[in-house]
């Protein structure tokens, strides 16, 4: 990457200095702090960071529409030789959309729902190329054909909500290169889609990017992307520019300790099976008198008990869908789904949305129930389990959640989450609790004196570390854990697994794990079976299937994770 | 405190504390006998003897405002007790309860909403006859369908809360959900409402008193007021005008309280 | 039939809905007019004879009878239903006339105002959140946004007897009073359409923030249109979407509105029908107007309904056919 000071170049957008700030009401955030770099003509510069790095509010103030409240301080912003900071509205607005082309982040809220998805994209034909009608619908047809949609007339005529996720993010590819600019910024354009989905949608941006020769501004919180798909990486943490250069370079021998951090975590780029850290290990002594509801891992693991904690067999679900012009259609969310768990081990179920995964996990921790098939835990049939003996059945299983701004009361404050479930089984007095409380808020490593906070003071990964205490409060034997960390930045996420892995050896649990998400999958697992449309695929142990995967599916899933263009070798 | 420094917040709530005094000690504020009439001092255009001029008797019109607080707004605020205790009552149980019975219930609620707050409230107050009692019954009534239906539109959003569904799974009884989890976020939303009927209910109340519907003629209700003056409006605007402007004040002030409350900036 | 089905299915339960609430509306006027204490003939007579009339107990079950007030309750309830249904809502006790001829001189005069309300409110409404949406410096959008609050505080009364005497008394523009004279709508439509188009303008303007800010509109932005295509073609149809489902609410508004305006204005129509009804405790008179607004809300519910299906693709008959279902594309990652 050129330096931007060098003057005229070959470099279609030069970036210097830009600061961005937003109006709150406890005065104004800088967002962006003072970020340089540049775009040489026909490359992919991927700009990678962190929720709050400030790179999508970066990528808005390239085309100066930033969301209420935020303003650009200072700096320039130089595309093709013309500040854009300084030009008219009007002359601005005949640059976007015509030369700087936009690719959002939302496939399902980024298009008009009551437009055709043909007319989204004729609507900037007929604005900059000034095609008349019939030639813009024209038009519009060839470029829904261009990013790879089959049928476009038909296509062009229905509305977004009869598009699938993957399609109409190729329609707002369309949409931005309708008018073949020279820059597209692509604000995560993949990232709210499945493995799959995302591979062939950015096979597909690489394919417009080779043919009409568009530089791109990929803004990315996947490093293994930017890996795969961009000539240039700028990593950015909190506003300002840690650390750029060529993607090689970058990703191989990152010199910034942050960047380092990040190359490590990717999950995506090369992970195994996490170990439990040692000092965990060590600090298992106390846990006993803590923890009345714990009894000794050693117990646990040994004597008369099942080797298999879960064991659910032929398990089948099923929705019926109404139409909204009447009829109705049957999903069979679950068919015939078996599976064992093996006390103390983790078994993770991984599948693309729509797989019936999230379901199976629900009905195995009785939270849903089946139309058909058993659940068995530790040997006892709970398939048909009602009222207090279910009630009672939660001091054995626990449940973490995707989202930890759902699953956390906001009128509570964190002691009385924690130990909610004390409460809910008459365990201990209220001064016995708060210290429960504080010991274990240590156990998942987050400061005891948060406990008199609410959840909407803590961050997405330390409510996770909430909703785990919370778990283990009463000393379950297995948790069910659906997409706990997908919600949480990449460095968050190895934390919050490498916490689970010790707490796994601490108490001897096990889990029953959920994911889209193969590289996670592969740091914690010991089995894994592969969902796809409600039916186990493949299943196997975690290192059979995936270094040696039976199933075209799950080949095309693993090939799908990015970041295997470049080996790497994280530097340490 | 932030709100502090908001001027139309800070003006809503001298209105209020002014109305608060002028319902619980009248004549703190009042400067005439709201009764008393001089006969030589009829239609006397607003001035510093008399604020808001006097009536065809050679009343003060300002101190009959004053006096006719307290009636004014117990009506109003009885009849959001009554909304808020039979809506909140049935929103509660058919969202709690669901499935079919929730189905019938809210279907009947819904009706209550078609039917205008104004015109049931007419149709207790020609049952019942006329007076504050009838009128806080009929407007309360009224206001009891859109009750029903905030109650139980929280009920089941926060049902499908996933802590609520977590509150389940870490085996938390049902009462127990109800008590620590739904009602406390439940709340808010209800009381705001609770709040902005209060304005609405002043209007209606006023609109009923306007209309002769209110305590038989001397009472110094607001609406009546109106309704006395508005026979001179020709000659004497401000008569009728200048209470109607107080009832507009009042209201305007309640609603931005209310507003603050509902969590608006 | 292929064609025909979806097209029962989607109107039949709308009808039956339709059905519902006249039927619901009627039972809930009957169980408040019957349940609560006090006898209507006898306070209806009390009010047409003066203070203390005394009546002769045969007299008076002859009068029950003629005006459908005899027999128990049940019979009472199927008896008016019937009658109901035939189009015959009884005889009004203060006067003698049946009520449905009352109903049907007094209904044109309160339509009139009453859409003229509904149109001044609406359009008004648009043209205020397009002025605050276009507005160049964020105190005129604020000033703009503060005038629906100032509508809905505002009691009918004032701003009609304000209207008056600046229109009509200061200015000598347009008449005072009565349904005669040419422009005699104008005021009382005024009055009621400031209430009217500050519920919709609540809900419209909300309903356009929230556009606003929705990426679709980033996506346009993005495009290079300007902001006055924005607001037309992408902003106005989002937004008047919901919009359009407060239409019968605001039906009420405006029905419970004319009783103070047409008091105010000396209007014949529906609204001082109903007060001098009450006045007269002529309950007769009181049934038929409410469910002639209950019906006439049903009927504007039943209209946005099948409307709403129309203009809202996603709602539309007959579409997503051939696309995969909506629930196996929803986005792994949140």
């Amino acid at each position: 990457m050129s330096n931007p000071m060098d003057g005229p170049s070959d470099d279609i957008l030069v970036v210097r200095d830009l600061q961005v700030t937003y109006a709150t009401r406890n005065g104004s955030v800088p967002a962006v702090r003072g970020i340089s770099f540049s775009v040489p003509r026909g490359k992919i510069v991927a700009v990678v960071g962190e929720s709050g790095s400030g790179k999508s509010t970066a990528s808005q103030a390239f085309i100066r529409r930033l969301a209420e409240g935020g303003k650009i301080d200072s700096g320039s912003v130089e595309f093709a030789g013309r500040d854009l900071l300084a030009l008219p509205e009007r002359a601005m607005r005949s640059i976007r959309g015509a030369q700087i082309g936009f690719v959002p982040q939302d496939p399902s809220k980024s298009l008009n729902p009551l437009m055709r998805v043909g007319e989204q994209i004729a609507e900037s034909l007929r604005l900059h190329k000034k095609l008349n009608r019939s030639a813009a619908a024209a038009e519009a047809i060839k470029i829904l054909e261009e990013v790879g949609i089959q049928d476009a007339d038909a296509r062009a005529r229905q509305y977004p909500h009869e598009l699938s996720g993957g399609m109409r993010q190729r329609v707002l590819i369309g949409i931005a290169w309708a008018c073949s600019p020279q820059l597209v910024i692509a604000d995560e354009p993949t990232s709210a889609l499945d493995v799959t989905v995302q591979r062939q949608v950015l096979d597909s941006m690489d394919e417009l990017v080779r043919r009409h020769g568009t530089a791109v501004v990929l803004v990315t919180h996947d490093l293994a992307v930017a890996a795969d798909r961009a000539d240039f990486v700028v990593v950015m943490s909190e506003g300002q520019i840690v650390e750029q250069g060529t993607t090689l370079q970058v990703l191989t021998s990152p010199t910034h300790a942050y960047t380092k951090k990040l190359v490590e975590s990717a999950p995506g780029l090369s992970s195994a099976r996490l170990v439990p850290s040692v000092s965990t290990q060590e600090s298992q002594p106390n846990t006993g008198s803590l923890f009345t509801g714990f009894q000794k891992q050693s117990d646990r693991l040994s004597g008369e008990r099942a080797t298999n904690i879960l064991e659910v067999r032929n398990l089948v679900k099923t929705f019926t869908l109404q139409r909204s012009g009447g009829g109705s259609q049957v999903l069979r969310a679950v068919d015939d789904v078996s599976f064992s768990v093996p006390r103390g081990s983790t078994f993770s179920i991984v599948g693309e949305s729509g797989s019936g995964k999230t379901t199976t996990a629900r009905i195995a921790a009785r939270i849903a129930g089946a139309d058909a098939g058993s659940v068995f835990f530790d040997g006892d049939d709970i398939t048909a389990l009602k009222g207090e003996k279910l009630r009672q059945l939660r001091r054995r299983i626990q449940v973490v959640y995707q989202n930890p701004f759902g699953s956390l009361d906001p009128k509570m404050s964190i002691e009385r989450i924690i130990t909610e479930p004390l409460r809910a089984f008459r365990i201990g007095d209220r001064s016995h609790h708060g210290t429960v409380a504080r010991e274990l808020l240590e156990h998942v490593q987050l400061n005891p004196d948060l406990a008199t906070r609410r959840p909407a003071e803590l961050s997405g990964g330390q409510r996770q570390r909430v909703a785990i205490a919370r778990a283990l409060a009463i000393g379950p034997e297995m948790i069910v854990l659906d997409e706990p960390v997908s919600a949480l930045d990449v460095s968050v996420q190895e934390q919050i697994l490498q916490l689970l892995v010790d707490l796994q050896v601490e108490f001897g649990l096990s889990y029953l794990f959920i994911s889209h998400d193969l590289g996670v999958i592969r740091q914690i697992s010991d089995h894994v079976a592969v969902m796809r449309f409600g039916k186990i695929l493949e299943l196997g142990t975690a290192s059979d299937i995936l270094s040696n995967p039976q199933h075209a599916y799950t080949r095309e899933l693993l090939e799908a994770i990015p970041g295997r263009s470049i080996a790497l070798t994280p530097g340490t | 405190m932030r709100l502090l420094r908001q001027p139309g917040f800070v003006l809503s709530i001298i209105v209020i504390a002014v109305v608060i005094v002028a319902s619980f000690a009248p004549s703190l504020l009042a400067t005439h006998d709201p009764y008393g009439s001089v006969a030589a001092d009829r239609f006397l255009p607003p001035s510093t003897e008399y604020l808001f001029g006097t009536d065809h008797l050679g009343r003060d019109v300002y101190s009959r405002v004053v006096h006719g607080t307290a009636l004014s707004l117990l009506s109003a605020a009885l009849a959001v007790v009554v909304g808020v205790v039979i809506g909140a009552l049935i929103g509660l149980f058919s969202g709690f309860v669901g499935g079919r019975i929730d189905f019938v219930i809210m279907r009947f609620v819904d009706v209550l909403i078609a039917v205008p707050g104004v015109l049931l409230a007419l149709i207790v107050v020609a049952s019942l006859g006329f007076g504050p009692f009838s009128l806080a019954l009929g407007v309360g009534l009224g206001a009891a369908g859109s009750f029903a239906r905030v109650m139980r539109s929280q009920v089941l959003h926060i049902r499908n809360e996933e802590y609520v569904e977590a509150a389940r799974t870490l085996g938390v009884r049902g009462p127990a959900i109800l008590m620590n989890h739904v009602l406390p976020n439940a709340a808010r939303p209800v009381i705001a409402m609770a709040a902005l009927e209060l304005g609405t209910a002043i209007l209606a109340v006023s609109a009923l008193t306007f209309l002769g519907f209110g305590a038989p003629p001397p009472a110094p209700e607001w609406g009546a007021l109106v309704a006395a003056g508005r026979n001179f409006v020709s000659t004497n605007p401000t008569l009728s005008i200048l209470p109607g402007v107080v009832i507009l004040v009042v209201v305007l002030a309640v609603n931005r309280v209310a507003r603050t409350i509902g969590g608006e900036k | 039939m292929s064609k025909l089905k979806p097209w029962v299915g989607y109107l039949l339960p709308k009808l039956g809905q339709f059905a519902f609430v006249i039927l619901a509306t009627y039972t809930l006027v009957f169980v408040l007019i019957h349940f609560l204490p006090g006898d209507p003939l006898v306070a209806a007579l009390a009010s047409k004879g003066g203070g203390d009339t005394v009546i002769d107990p045969a007299e008076l079950e002859a009068l029950r009878a003629q005006y459908g007030l005899d027999g128990n309750l049940w019979e009472q309830y199927f008896g008016h239903l019937v009658a109901l249904v035939q189009g015959d809502l009884g005889t009004s006790i203060a006067t003698g006339v049946p009520v449905i001829d009352m109903v049907a001189r007094a209904f044109p005069h309160s339509l009139e105002i009453a859409s003229l309300a509904l149109l001044f409110g609406v359009v008004s409404a648009v043209i205020i959140t397009f002025l605050a949406f276009a507005a160049p410096w964020p105190w005129l959008r604020q000033l703009l946004l503060q005038i629906p609050p100032f509508g809905i505080a505002m009691p009918a009364f004032l701003s009609g007897l304000l209207l008056i005497s600046i229109f009509a008394f200061s200015l000598g523009w347009l008449p005072s009073a009565g349904v005669r004279a040419p422009g005699s709508a104008i005021l009382p439509a005024i009055t009621l359409a400031l209430p009217v188009g500050a519920i919709f303008f609540q809900v419209f303007s909300a309903a356009v923030l929230e556009a606003m800010n929705s990426p679709y509109v980033f996506t346009a932005v993005a495009k290079g249109v300007t902001p006055r295509a924005i607001f037309l073609k992408h902003l106005l149809r989002n937004a008047l979407l919901p919009s359009i489902t407060i239409l019968g609410l605001l039906i009420g508004y405006l029905a419970g509105g004319t009783a103070v305006v047409e008091t105010v204005f000396s209007r014949d129509g529906i609204g001082r029908l109903t007060v001098s009804a009450v006045l007269a405790r002529d309950i007769n008179v009181i049934q038929g107007v409410v469910l002639l607004v209950g019906a006439t809300y049903a009927a504007v519910n039943l209209i946005v309904d099948i409307a709403y299906g129309f203009i809202d693709p996603r709602t539309r008959l007959g579409t997503a056919k051939k696309t995969p279902a909506p629930v196996a594309e929803a986005g792994a990652a949140t």
